[in-house]
């Protein structure tokens, strides 16, 4: 943002560094105001002087002496970034980076660095961004040649320890599970994810199924690859002698010579706009948290200072933006409210405006913002506007060099991104030239209200009006987090077809594979106790199923339960406490049915959408393209199904076990199975009745009582 | 391995030497002085770069918030930026008396209101509707933003505030040659603060309730946190209650402002590229006028004993977490240091007990941390932990992994190594403070302020050296008790009938 970035102190110095004129008698105190002030020159900057050059290796090093503080701290840049993590892999580089500093290294475990480092209070960190990776340390001067030998191990012979890689996967399943937990976040995500795509490099995210597929080697190989000398700029700063500094550093390194191919280019960012609104309802929360924007641009645009100064005025600069002062200050609608055109060094950014409201001015909250970028399109801003814009740039510009350790890092950065050295120095100059044309002209031509993305996270139910009322196309975003994929056992050409063998002996033992063939539809009326109740509850049950249509019907001491679904997601639900649409988790239940009905499981091996595979002598697993799954023990004398294990409801692990088989219509089927769930006894079920081809029909399953 | 053995080795008496040093080299830099008034100023003198960081520190926080009226503190630290009588009006005479209407209105419409059934509901009316046209037309005199137009204009950045418990502070950074500015601006918000926008301000916080308390599952768990352990003391909610936000008056918060805003009250600290001599003197012309008042009276409230433990649910649909706190003695009391030392021996890092037990060994935490004072330093708090459990495991598993940590510290000693290791890490994080103007300038004033004296920064590292290994046990021992401990969960909502197939 801007107080980062700023125009020359010289500049600065011109504009506000005129010897006072003779003073004239102050005014008292308490009568003055800040038209009686006149501020002096700030003195002269003294920019600091960074020392640079490459090791043999072909590792640049840029060291910055500073001797206020007994403090040492370096940090590598690593060409590398979790754009380049493999779709199937997505969170690689999180994996990655947080392991290269847990997993110890070919001499030391991870609790050994652990114990060594806490115990001198010395800090060695690893992180993987986007487009590019560090590895950290900082320390206390007296400790500066031990913790430059540890991270130097850290950064050259990492050993990705298997327990620290476990304890982190752990750590990331449980970041999954908590990723909609809070509301801003979502926001955020959901917007960056329609900003970039969410299957592109640029917009996916770590799901349970791609965590899984990162493996140690993985690890391995991805350190070989980008983390070589030549494809890492150093930097150290501190409490030490630059040339004793210099012949450290080319003796630590002196015997890291691998070399690799250099880094591969960034995937592009292609992603078209999305306008529309996008709605994701979360009921316990009683504001809505919104991002409103497309994407943007980078730091080279030749617009950049102009876009700065546009956005400043409109939301970029707290307080006195148009934003903050119009949905704050003047409708107190909001705590906070703010743009910001987000450029990058070398990727397309976004350009966006975020703030929460209370759930019921959520439209008025987004109107009012509209209001604004469309003001700013459409008129030109003061003069005063702009001044105080281009002011609090040019005024704040010495921020930027008030530590050393800020000089360094800017001058590392443009060198890693391939900007000239002086960046600052031409954007503050691009930044004194802009007008008031200029910012209207950049409003107009980079601002697409008609190509907005809104996303909207709130509680719908508390809209005082609804977002329909924007006139835009209202989507639902789906928070749904996909079900982790079970890890499977390996599957052979043998085992398949064993398991075809095994399930061909089942429909012997039932009657047949013609008689299974010819069910169309399939009921079964029963009895259930459920055991999880204290006491026991008794239940009796009503399942009709004509596929891929289920009706489900459950009357219980207090009520019925009606629940109807159309295997395409839809249906409805009738209760004790009213009526209306399937929630997601009854759909699957509703689905998992389905996929478990006796007849057509027992002939998965002719359905190619399964996959039947023998996991055991007498055990075969069916599974299918949509993560379903259930395990199938046979009797070995008798071929029928002893006990079937399968994803029972909140992914816990449900295990039946089948008695009682007798022939209905050819075909013999358990009447009396006890489930399991998690290991508890939850349920006995007695079958008074089957029925199989009754001629069900859609209208009689959908039916509504 | 001849690294594990440092922390033995380096025998903590070099740290506290070091200490010393530190501090006799850091009293150089400083220059402290009181006005007649009783204003205190400590200037630190750091010139690396022309650049200043001010701070001013209030000794008034949410626990002098008074019942019905919670949230009073913050709310008034929301009108320091809202200008002067010069500053942020089109014109001051006709604002004011608007203003001052506006509070006319409010008293009948509040007479009105106290009647209860038997005052009149169109009286009640007819008097919103005038407070309402009374607030737009006062709004009609402001010219908006114009304070922290000003000063960012002038290259002020981070301006911002803040309220905790104990304090309010307000601060930015400047370049060093527009420190006058600061002097202006704050000593005419000091001398006769506007409550303009006040009623606006307050459908802000209103939002900033929702947003960090109401939509946060997290926020909720504190908050509540905070009211079940303290039923008396005022540090219950620091925010205020949406009920009571909902009624602050203006008059209320100058009031306040009269009340606990007087000189002997506030620190104000300099940080950076600042003349001492040039200080002093700017600080005599432009804040030696400030009215001296009676001292602020003390939040005299103690919490009675809590006679056995608390345990809450909140109903939520996030995923688990639980917070809990056993009493302890404000940061004045002389178990403090040994508290600290605790906190991070469990905490800190990827060696403290918490993480390497519950996130590493039994793998049944994503995070479990220790927090030696929640909410408050100047009155007695809550040594605090939470954890969030793993996916499939339990909150009762992680409160159960936890509560034998904290009865093992309570019967067995920590080892040197633990201690040195964290001794080292508390004067490391003293060094490593000291890059910061405005850092420096937040732990001098809180350390003035708190103590008596900005010196405790360094003294309480020596305090902390002094802790030995029986100390550590003995005050886990003294203060975790069950009887004292409280503690909040999350619980799923009942699930709906119809969902529960």
């Amino acid at each position: 943002m801007t107080s980062q970035i700023g125009v020359a102190l010289l500049a600065c110095q011109m504009a506000f560094g005129q010897a006072a004129p003779a003073r004239r008698a102050a005014p008292p105190a308490a009568m003055r105001t800040v038209k009686d002030l006149k501020f002096g020159p700030l003195p002269e900057l003294k920019l600091p002087e960074v020392t640079t050059f490459t090791l043999a290796n072909g590792m640049k090093v840029y060291l910055l002496e500073n001797h206020e503080l007994p403090l040492v701290r370096g940090s590598a840049r690593i060409r590398a970034g979790n754009v380049h993590d493999p779709a199937n892999k997505t969170g690689l580089s999180d994996i990655f980076g947080e392991v290269l500093r847990t997993g110890g290294t070919q001499s030391k475990t991870g609790d050994q660095l652990n114990e060594m480092l806490e115990g001198i209070a010395a800090v060695i960190e690893s992180d993987v961004g986007e487009t590019s990776a560090t590895i950290g340390f900082n320390t206390l001067t007296e400790h500066t040649g031990k913790v430059l030998d540890t991270f130097k191990e850290i950064l050259t012979e990492p050993a990705f320890s298997q327990d620290k890689i476990d304890i982190l996967k752990n750590q990331y399943r449980g970041v999954i599970a908590r990723r909609n937990d809070q509301p801003s976040p979502i926001a955020s995500r959901e917007f960056e994810r329609l900003m970039y795509g969410p299957t592109t490099p640029w917009g996916r995210q770590m799901e349970y199924e791609t965590l899984e597929n990162i493996t140690r080697g993985d690890l391995f190989a991805y350190h070989k690859r980008f983390y070589f000398p030549a494809n890492i700029l150093l930097s150290v700063q501190g409490d030490f002698e630059t040339a004793a500094m210099r012949a450290q550093i080319e003796k630590l390194f002196a015997d890291w010579t691998v070399k690799e191919a250099p880094a591969p280019p960034l995937p592009p960012v292609l992603q078209k706009a999305v306008p529309g609104a996008f709605l994701a309802s979360k009921t316990d929360v009683n504001q809505t948290f919104f991002r409103l924007g497309h994407l943007g641009g980078r730091l080279d645009d030749k617009d950049y200072a102009a876009l700065e100064v546009m956005n400043d005025i409109l939301g970029g600069a707290g307080f006195t933006s148009r934003l903050m002062k119009k949905v704050r200050s003047d409708m107190g609608l909001a705590y906070g409210v703010s743009s910001g055109w987000n450029a990058q060094f070398d990727h397309t950014g976004t350009f966006v405006i975020s703030g929460s409201t209370k759930s019921e001015s959520t439209v008025d909250t987004i109107r009012a913002v509209l209001g604004e970028v469309e003001r700013i399109r459409s008129t030109e801003v003061t003069d005063e506007e702009l001044r105080v814009a281009k002011d609090s740039t040019i005024n704040s510009f010495v921020f930027n060099f008030d530590s050393p350790s800020k000089t360094l890092g800017r001058l590392v950065t443009y060198d890693y991104f391939g900007y000239p050295k002086d960046f600052l120095f031409q954007y503050q100059k691009a930044l004194a030239a802009v007008t008031k044309a200029d910012v209207l002209r950049v409003a107009k031509q980079y601002l697409r209200p008609e190509e907005f993305t809104l996303v909207a996270v709130g509680n719908p139910a508390e809209f005082k009006t609804p977002l329909e009322s924007l006139n835009l196309p209202v989507k639902k975003i789906d928070l749904t987090i996909p079900e982790p994929k079970r890890a499977q056992p390996a599957a052979s050409a043998e085992t398949l077809a064993r398991g075809k063998q095994l399930l061909e002996k089942l429909q012997q033992a039932v009657g047949g594979a013609g008689k299974l063939a010819a069910v169309r539809d399939y009921s079964h009326n029963a009895d259930v106790k459920l055991l999880s109740v204290p006491g026991g509850m008794k239940a009796t049950q009503v399942t009709r199923i004509l596929p891929p249509q289920v009706r489900f019907e459950q009357k219980l001491p207090f009520g019925a339960i009606l629940v109807y679904s159309d295997g395409k997601g839809g249906g409805w639900l009738k209760g004790p406490q009213g009526a209306g649409p399937l929630p997601p988790q009854v759909v699957r239940q509703a689905n998992d049915e389905l996929f478990r009905m006796h007849p057509a499981l027992w002939l998965s091996d002719q359905n190619p959408d399964r996959k039947v595979n023998a996991v055991g002598p007498n055990t075969v697993e069916i599974t299918d393209a949509g993560g379903n799954w259930i395990k199938l023990e046979f009797d070995p004398k008798t071929g029928l199904v002893a006990k079937s294990n399968f994803r029972g409801p909140d992914n816990s692990e449900s295990e039946a076990a089948y008695g009682d088989w007798k022939e209905v219509d050819g075909i013999k089927l358990p009447h009396q199975w006890t489930i399991q769930i998690g290991g508890k006894p939850a349920a006995e079920i007695t079958v008074t009745e089957y029925k199989i081809n009754t001629s069900l029909t859609v209208e009689e399953l959908s039916k509504q009582p | 391995m001849h690294w594990t053995w440092i922390g033995r080795l380096a025998p903590a008496i070099l740290s506290a030497v070091l200490a010393a040093q530190d501090l006799k080299e850091f009293e150089k830099k400083i220059t402290e002085f009181s006005l007649p008034n009783g204003l205190h100023f400590i200037v630190l003198r750091r010139p690396l770069a022309p650049v200043v960081s001010m701070v001013t520190y209030v000794n008034v926080g949410s626990a002098n918030d008074t019942s019905g009226k919670t949230g009073l503190a913050h709310m008034l630290e929301h009108m320091a930026f809202k200008g002067t009588d010069s500053l942020g009006t089109s014109n001051w005479l006709e604002e004011k008396k608007t203003l001052a209407s506006i509070e006319q209105i409010y008293d009948k419409l509040e007479a009105e209101r106290n009647k209860g059934p038997r005052g009149s509901k169109e009286a009640a009316a007819k008097l919103e509707a005038d407070l309402k046209a009374a607030i737009e037309k006062a709004n009609g005199f402001v010219v908006k933003e114009a304070y922290s137009t000003l000063i960012q204009e002038n290259g002020g950045v981070g301006m911002n505030a803040g309220t905790s418990v104990d304090s309010t502070t307000y601060f930015y950074s400047l370049p060093s040659n527009r420190l006058e500015l600061w002097f202006l601006l704050t000593s005419k918000v000091f001398r006769q603060p506007v409550m303009r926008e006040f009623y606006k301000e307050r459908d802000v916080v209103r939002e900033e309730r929702r947003m960090r308390i109401e939509s946060s599952a997290q926020g909720k768990m504190q908050e509540t946190l905070q009211m079940s352990a303290f039923l008396a003391h005022p540090q219950r909610t620091l925010i205020g209650f949406s009920s009571d936000i909902e009624g602050l008056r203006a008059k209320d918060s100058e009031a306040f402002f009269r009340q606990h805003y007087v000189p002997s009250n506030m620190v104000m600290v300099l940080a950076g590229d600042v003349d001492p001599v040039k200080a002093r003197a700017l600080a005599a012309t432009y804040f030696s006028s400030l009215p001296t008042g009676p001292t602020p009276p003390r939040v005299t409230t103690e919490e009675p004993k809590q006679e056995g433990e608390r345990r809450i649910t909140i109903e939520t649909p996030s995923q688990p977490l639980i917070f809990f706190g056993y009493k302890r003695p404000a940061a004045s009391h002389p178990d403090d240091a040994a508290l600290n030392v605790l906190a991070n021996a469990l905490s800190s890092g990827r060696t403290g007990t918490l993480y390497k037990e519950l996130v590493e060994q039994k793998k049944i935490s994503l995070a479990a941390l220790a927090s030696p004072n929640f909410a408050s330093q100047k009155y007695p708090g809550l040594f605090m932990f939470l954890a969030a459990p793993s996916p499939g495991k339990t909150i009762d598993e992680n409160e159960k992994a936890i509560l034998e940590i904290v009865e093992r510290v309570k019967k067995e000693k920590y080892g040197e190594e633990v201690l040195s290791r964290v001794k080292n890490q508390v004067r490391a994080g003293l060094v490593r403070g000291l890059e910061s103007n405005f850092g420096m300038a937040i732990q001098l004033a809180s350390n003035y302020m708190l103590y008596g004296d900005w010196r405790r920064m360094f003294t309480a590292i020596q305090e902390i050296e002094k802790v030995t290994a029986e100390d550590v046990r003995r005050v886990a021992e003294t203060h975790f008790v069950e009887a004292q401990k409280s503690a909040v969960f999350t619980k799923a909502p009942a699930a709906k009938k119809e969902e529960s197939k």
